[in-house]
């Protein structure tokens, strides 16, 4: 099995840099908007002095952790398999002896994620030289705590994001869908705005949802803001999800490929 | 007179394709509402927490919320659908038949596609702006009112050309089919006033890659903030650049020579 997966990295690796231009314009586009909710919300609190207790710092080295955490836990399945199962060019990988999505599309992501943060240290140095964050009291216990949080992270945003890929065998609004989802998850992940900022119905419901467990969770452990008891709640309500979404994805895929039948068939 | 029975021919061609996915473009204008909402909540939750960024109200906000509509809907309604079929026509050659009419080219590059629904969101954009400039409490006259008229399709040239510019680029380089990606990324910026952001973001939206000419400029002009020297010169800008960008777009087409030969 270790021998696929490295065969499959081999192979996915070679097939992302080839498309290196792209990435590069990928991860501009992406930079962006952190970037500019960055500007505005410390130029906020720059005039107000603080925004519910949040300085211009505390802004500041929020984006700037949110650029790296929404990298590694980011997923882009839904481009790079969707269009397999409405064109029938899955009916090769199905006749394979392993899981199309479990193992290319999961190595392929984890290629592209590779190459992605290769492209961005670099920005996020310049951008450190341009914000000049305070990352005062960053310690390493934080740092630590949020690496398995985040691949945790990754795998429940990559399952779901898989299932609604899957949903591809029954309808073929499928990217409509998935910008339904995408609402969502700026909705509920701190990705606007740290989630205390939010109103309260929102706060209160985001607690129970999958999508903070991608953004919100690991910045604030990180950055070291969460009591044990909220770090150990962070971590159940992690544990839960990823459960539910390794049953979700499964479901969807056994019946998806029931259903299937390739084009031309 | 034959230019306008050609757009409306165009438009008639769009809108017939589009009939033919009655249930996508429902799904769309949902979805459409569905960030209108997002937008409005995000404003909303800014400014319980400030009455000003940048100097500007909440009024102002969704006034320029609505001018970055226009742009934005510039941008999905033709850009887009024009740049897609245009990469394809220079990998496979069916630009040659594109430059045999007996009509501007760039004309026809530019028009060709028109994803047709979008035409609500010019509606929208257009409710948003009045709505926010009753909200704001500006005091708007007849002139103030021309000039955001003006500096508004001012700045939808200097984007056009700036789009025209990048794909004639294709010409040189044929394989920059990324062409217009850089311009949708820095899009987003137009959200806000540039007065918010940092010197280099405002540098790089205002002269790089000029969204605020297109977003920030016209609202200024709206409240009066703008000299009639000021408003000269973005107009200035404008025809020029439109100018420049009519000159490259002609040295590309010499560039051209088929995808076979």
């Amino acid at each position: 099995m270790l021998k696929i997966f490295q065969r499959l990295w081999q192979v996915n690796w070679a097939e992302q840099w080839q498309y290196r231009a792209n990435l590069i314009m990928y991860l501009l586009y992406w930079l962006v908007s952190p970037i500019i909710y960055l500007a505005v919300w410390t130029s906020i609190a720059a005039t107000k002095g603080d925004v519910n207790g949040f300085t211009a710092n505390d802004f500041i080295t929020y984006y700037m952790t949110l650029l790296i955490v929404d990298q590694i836990t980011s997923n882009i399945v839904i481009h790079t398999f969707a269009y397999k199962i409405q064109d029938g060019t899955l009916s090769g990988e199905l006749i394979r002896p392993i899981h199309p999505m479990l193992t290319n599309a999961l190595v392929n992501n984890i290629a592209f994620k590779g190459l992605t943060i290769m492209g961005l240290v670099p920005i996020w140095i310049i951008l450190f030289f341009l914000f000049k964050p305070d990352f005062g009291n960053l310690a390493l216990s934080g740092i630590l705590l949020a690496i398995p949080a985040m691949i945790v992270g990754f795998f429940i945003g990559f399952l779901l994001s898989a299932a609604i890929t899957a949903l591809a065998f029954w309808t073929t609004r499928i990217y409509s869908l998935y910008e339904f989802y995408y609402a969502l998850h700026l909705l509920f992940s701190g990705q606007f705005v740290p989630l205390t900022l939010m109103p309260k119905l929102i706060q209160d419901i985001a607690q129970y949802l999958p999508f903070q467990l991608l953004i919100y969770f690991p910045i604030q452990l990180i950055l070291g803001k969460l009591s044990s008891a909220q770090i150990v709640q962070g971590y159940v309500t992690a544990g839960v999800w990823l459960l539910i979404s390794i049953a979700f994805f499964k479901w969807v895929w056994r019946e998806g490929v029931k259903r299937y039948s390739a084009v031309g068939a | 007179m034959h230019t306008l029975k050609l757009l409306s021919s165009f438009l008639k061609v769009n809108i017939q394709m589009s009939l033919a996915y009655r249930a996508d473009t429902v799904v769309n204008i949902l979805l459409n509402v569905m960030w209108l909402g997002w937008e409005l909540l995000t404003l909303s939750i800014i400014f319980s927490n400030t009455e000003t960024i940048g100097g500007w109200g909440f009024g102002e906000l969704i006034a320029l919320l609505g001018v970055f509509r226009l742009v934005n809907t510039l941008m999905i309604a033709l850009i887009w659908p024009n740049t897609e079929k245009f990469n394809q026509s220079i990998r496979d050659g069916s630009m040659d038949y594109t430059l045999l009419q007996p009509i501007n080219s760039m004309f026809l590059v530019t028009f060709s596609r028109i994803t047709v629904w979008r035409i609500w969101d010019l509606v929208l954009a257009i409710v948003l702006i009045v709505i926010g400039v009753g909200m704001s409490g500006d005091t708007t006259t007849p002139l103030s009112i021309l000039t955001f008229l003006l500096l508004t399709v001012s700045g939808a040239i200097v984007i056009y050309s700036l789009w025209i510019v990048l794909i004639a680029l294709t010409f040189w380089f044929t394989k920059f089919d990324n062409n217009v990606t850089i311009l949708q990324a820095l899009l987003d910026a137009g959200r806000y006033p540039v007065t918010v952001y940092p010197v280099w973001l405002r540098i790089i939206v205002t002269f790089v890659i000029p969204i605020a000419v297109a977003t920030t400029v016209p609202l200024q002009g709206l409240r009066g903030e703008l000299g009639i020297g000021r408003v000269l010169m973005f107009i200035g800008i404008s025809i020029v650049s439109f100018l420049v960008a009519s000159q490259v777009w002609k040295a590309g087409l010499k560039r051209y020579s088929g995808a076979s030969s």
